[in-house]
């Protein structure tokens, strides 16, 4: 079953002679349960890819749809809903909200939604992340990759039908990184997400069940398991 | 953490030093407000009540009346209460004043100023209430409980018993003129010609209204106009409108100040969290949510700064009546001073401080909703795009070289916040500008300042027009010995001397008459003709100045010389020209020039009683020096010369009235003294003194008005501790607003700092450059808030004018002030931020995110 599809994705900056495109009419599908690995050099548009996934920008073109739902057929604030609800981010700087302890910043989607969160699976879920040590913690008090695994956390915390990471290993030294890594193939297996990584890092490439390559805006190589299809 | 609200307390807690100066700010702002509130409130309240106490509390009075007419008023719907005066047939006493005994009923006395200061009211018409000072002045000298004989009101010598004790007036002292009272008996038999009913409307009725209808039932008909002015049921409601409009410029100043103060310091703390709100925005984050974080700050801040302002407002002021009055002082002149708790201030000062708070809550809420999620989580440095625009003209900051070049380009270099940071200093110094002229101004208009102040007794001896016992000169009063003596007492001021005064006009020039004063008066000027060209004939005042008058002329000299031999060595005198006469058909004063004579020039006086200048009594004198008002009596005239001579030039100009002329035969000598006292003197000794000198001089007075002289210097040293320590609020606030501005605009640049210097840019020129922001952006704020504060003051001096007319001072002083502590407060306030960047890791500066 597919979770994401994405059909003829184009996005435009600027106009006339400060024309940038940076996604020149995409398409792919991703399946439920995928670790897809989007790879590609500055400037090919993996940010801008995984922005328009994430619903964070529109597109100038075509169509982005998560779990049978056209995104940017969604006004904003219900985009901001699906986005709490549906997709779980993970940034190279991590991104965590200084004055909320570990477990608060795990919790803080739920909270946006106004739920009482799982007890049992945030726990859970900090166990498996290793942070059981940390949970009133700061950001602050926390070390690279500890930060990174809240992140992660935080990003699994509402069960998001797809994970979307953006160079997650990126800050981190690689014991560190390839932790995150393992974690986050622990969530495709343990919980069954959908984790799509942007990467330089060719070991997560080769980490992953399937490599989308990207150059210049246009999808150049689908390739799952290594082999091309 | 139940919700994600909690996150706006975190915040607050996390940016601890802001959000208390935020706390602070929004404290002042209702404390002032809620002061200013109260303080004009409890202005109007007592104004009001002083305006009962000197015309009493009626509505309307019917001079005349006839019985018809009391039954019809009485019996009137809308009339709660009428009062019926008789006045009685003045009687003479020995001393040549005179007692009048008026009849009143007990509405009467109710409603007119008659203020009891022993014993009680007559209840039956063969007792009565009068003046202690007059009491001496019966030949029987009754107490309390005495009896006197005097005429009653029908004409015939009645027996009364003397109830009550009421207070000295001033005025009835100077006439040798006073009211006794007695009780009026048969109600509408009583009522003829010598008759003045007082009536009161019903509590609710609209006064202002009704006089028409009342004034149709009879006249001469009359209203009590200074109740009814503070009542606000004037027919003229000039006043009610003018106050309306001054305080509400001066809280509409307030509010925007506060405005300034919360706004900036809530666009700093969103701007720098503004990654943060964009990162909430991926974590799905609705702007509503974001916006509802910002507004649940605000809400917390202003939770805890209304109530603590509202406290601080109310319970500042009732601590300093309190102080005052402790410490002996009369409020406001009141006897009785009662801070007046209006529901309706505290009320409106949380409303507007709730307004305030969330209009400046406004614009960064939706700032920080509206950010994108994308630039938020696209890497780190700052996602505030800033677009820098060329000066169109070279800056002066590029003087002082590499730095000010830099500086001038950070001032620039974001339209907005540029916008807000000139914004915030303006408002501030155009509030202490303005504030500082106001109540400059609401203090001249409300006291009068000159030596007349310091005035507690006199002493003076009556020279009577044509007095056959009396036809030479009169003696001096008492010896320059003796007036020495009473200058060395202790706790005397000094001691000054009265002398005649003879009629004098001055033979002016028509160019030298000010066109503007003949315009606006509408006063038709006698012309004659002197030495062949025409002059206007312009009344003038002329007095005889002694050495202890010039002393304290030359205080308020404007321009030439007070000293005594210079004066009587060219024959000058000192002149008055400023003059404050009725203008717009009567309806209100306004202060003006009456001539234009400047030091050195001639001024030619006409001198007794004429209307013809001749060789004999027109004498010709040089003005040595002018004065911006009288230092005695009134400071300015209604509309002559005031005209101050020494010695021998003043018995100069007395050789040119024309010998008992109006049957005084005029001299320099002494004819009374007046004593004036230092604060807090204690006047028992002195008072003993001059009483006994009193009694030795024939026909001799003495008029004692301590107590209200008294009063008037604490009412002025009142007004000038409420006028400093709003001033002092105001500057509170403009500085705290500068500070809050200038220090975030340099911590918001941390990072770049650091970047700075690390490409080599010592911490001396990192210092050199920030000071000369902080000083520019006092200087651009200074340039445009003295525009913006004289501008306003004027509007508030258009409007004052409606009350009484002055002229328009630019408001220097407050300018000067507001300017050197917006420099001085830029310059200071980026010294702290800097310390701790100097103190602060580099790398951790530029691993800082924004």
């Amino acid at each position: 079953m597919n979770v994401i599809s994405v059909d003829g994705l184009s996005r435009s900056y600027g106009k006339g002679s400060t024309l940038v495109q940076a996604l020149k009419g995409v398409s792919f599908s991703i399946r439920q349960g995928e670790f897809v690995a989007v790879v590609g050099a500055s400037g090919s548009g993996k940010s801008t890819l995984l922005h328009m996934l994430g619903g964070l920008d529109k597109p100038t073109g075509g169509h982005v749809h998560i779990d049978g739902e056209d995104l940017y057929g969604l006004k904003e604030k219900e985009r901001a809903v699906f986005r709490r609800r549906k997709i779980g981010f993970i940034f190279q700087s991590y991104n965590l909200i200084p004055v909320l302890n570990v477990e608060e910043n795990i919790q803080l989607p739920l909270l946006l939604d106004h739920r009482q969160p799982d007890k049992t699976y945030i726990n859970d879920l900090i166990h498996t992340l290793g942070l059981d040590q940390r949970r009133k913690h700061l950001p602050s008090e926390l070390s690279g990759g500890q930060q990174q695994r809240v992140a992660i956390g935080r990003a699994l915390a509402y069960r998001p039908a797809i994970v979307l990471a953006d160079e997650p290993t990126g800050n981190l030294d690689s014991a560190n990184g390839r932790e995150v890594l393992e974690l986050l193939k622990l969530a495709v297996r343990q919980y069954h997400q959908t984790v799509i990584v942007i990467s330089h890092d060719m070991n997560v490439a080769a980490e992953a069940d399937r490599v989308l390559r990207l150059q210049d805006g246009l999808l150049i190589s689908d390739t799952y398991g290594g082999k091309g299809e | 953490m139940k919700s994600y609200s909690s996150l706006a307390g975190r915040y607050l807690k996390q940016q601890r030093r802001k959000s208390i100066l935020t706390v602070i700010g929004i404290i002042l702002s209702v404390a002032l407000i809620s002061a200013l509130g109260t303080m004009g409130q409890a202005m109007k309240d007592n104004m009001l009540s002083e305006a009962i106490y000197e015309n009493g509390s009626y509505h309307f009075a019917y001079k005349e009346p006839t019985p018809d007419l009391y039954t019809k008023i009485k019996d009137h719907v809308l009339v709660e209460r009428v009062g019926i005066l008789r006045e009685g047939v003045h009687t003479e006493l020995p001393s040549g004043n005179q007692i009048q005994v008026d009849e009143l009923d007990a509405n009467a006395i109710q409603l007119l100023p008659i203020h009891l200061d022993k014993g009680r009211f007559p209840q039956s018409s063969n007792e009565l209430v009068a003046e202690a000072w007059l009491l001496n002045q019966l030949p029987e000298k009754p107490q309390l409980g005495g009896f006197a004989e005097l005429f009653s009101a029908d004409g015939k010598k009645q027996r009364y018993e003397v109830v009550g004790i009421v207070k000295n007036q001033k005025y009835s002292q100077l006439e040798g003129k006073a009211h006794a009272f007695t009780m009026l008996t048969g109600d509408e038999s009583a009522i003829n010609a010598r008759s003045t009913l007082f009536l009161t409307l019903k509590p609710g009725v609209d006064i202002s209204i009704q006089i028409q209808p009342f004034s149709t039932l009879h006249t001469p008909f009359d209203t009590n106009r200074p109740v009814l002015n503070y009542l606000g049921e004037s027919s003229d409601s000039n006043l009610n409108r003018a106050l309306a409009i001054i305080f509400g410029t001066l809280i509409g100043l307030v509010v925007l100040s506060t405005v300034a103060v919360i706004y900036n310091s809530f666009n700093i703390a969103v701007l720098e969290r503004i990654r943060q709100f964009g990162l909430l925005r991926t974590l799905g984050a609705t702007p509503r949510q974001i916006r509802h974080l910002v507004f649940r700050e605000a809400s917390t801040l202003a939770v805890i700064g209304i109530p603590i302002g509202l406290l601080l407002g109310w319970g500042g002021l009732w601590l300093t009546l309190w102080l005052m009055t402790s410490s002996g002082f009369q409020i406001l002149q009141m006897e009785d001073f009662h801070l007046t708790f209006h529901w309706w201030i505290i009320g409106g000062s949380m409303a507007t401080a709730l307004l305030a708070v969330y209009l400046a809550a406004w614009l960064p809420a939706r700032k920080a909703s509206g950010v994108s999620p994308v630039d938020a989580v696209r890497g780190a440095g700052s996602i505030v795009r800033e677009s820098y625009r060329k000066n169109r003209f070279p800056s002066l900051l590029k003087l002082i070289g590499i730095e000010g070049s830099m500086a001038s380009k950070n001032i620039r270099r974001n339209r907005a916040k540029f916008r807000i940071t000139t914004f915030s200093i303006i408002v501030s110094i155009t509030l202490f500008i303005v504030f500082h002229f106001f109540t400059q101004e609401a203090f001249k208009l409300t006291v009068n300042t000159n030596e007349n102040d310091r005035i507690a007794f006199e002493v003076r001896q009556t020279v009577y027009s044509g007095d056959e016992a009396n036809p030479n000169k009169t003696n001096d009063i008492v010896s320059p010995k003796t007036v020495k003596e009473i200058a060395d007492m202790p706790g005397v001021y000094g001691v000054y001397g009265q002398y005649q005064w003879p009629n004098t006009q001055a033979l002016v020039r028509h160019d030298d008459v000010d066109q503007s004063f003949l315009q606006k008066t509408e006063l038709a000027l006698d012309d004659v003709n002197w030495n062949g060209e025409g002059k206007k004939v312009v009344y003038s005042n002329l007095t005889l100045y002694d050495d202890a008058r010039l002393k304290e002329a030359a205080k308020y000299l404007i321009s030439g010389t007070a000293d005594p031999d210079k004066l009587a060595a060219e024959d000058g005198v000192l002149i008055v020209q400023t003059v404050k006469p009725l203008v717009d058909g009567g309806r209100k004063r306004e202060q003006m020039e009456l001539t234009r004579y400047k030091v050195g020039d001639k001024l030619i006086l006409m001198m007794g009683v004429t209307e013809n200048p001749t060789k004999e009594n027109v004498r010709e004198v040089t003005v040595a020096g002018i004065l911006n008002q009288s230092p005695f009596n009134a400071p300015y005239s209604e509309h002559s010369l005031t005209v101050m001579a020494v010695k021998p030039t003043f018995a100069k100009l007395l050789e040119a009235v024309a010998p008992e002329q109006d049957g005084i035969d005029y001299g320099t000598s002494l004819i009374g003294i007046e004593v004036a006292l230092k604060d807090g003197a204690d006047p028992e000794p002195i008072r003993q003194k001059l009483e006994d000198i009193a009694n030795t001089v024939q026909a001799g007075r003495f008029i004692d008005y301590v107590s209200e002289q008294q009063k008037a210097r604490n009412f002025a040293l009142q007004m000038q501790i409420f006028v400093y320590g709003f001033l002092s609020v105001i500057g509170l606030i403009g500085s705290l607003n500068i500070i809050n501005t200038v220090q975030t605009n340099l911590l918001l640049r941390r990072r770049e700092i650091g970047l700075l210097q690390s490409v080599g840019m010592t911490m001396s020129q990192i210092r050199k450059m920030a000071s000369a922001e902080g000083v520019w952006f006092g200087v651009i704020g200074s340039f445009w808030g003295l525009l913006l504060g004289a501008g306003i003051s004027y509007f508030l001096h258009m409007q004052l004018s409606n009350v009484q007319g002055l002229p328009f001072a630019f408001p220097w002083g407050g300018a000067l002030i507001a300017c050197g502590i917006a420099l001085a407060v830029g310059l200071l306030s980026v010294q702290g931020p800097l310390r701790r960047m100097a103190k602060a890791n580099l790398i951790e500066e530029l691993r800082e995110e924004a």
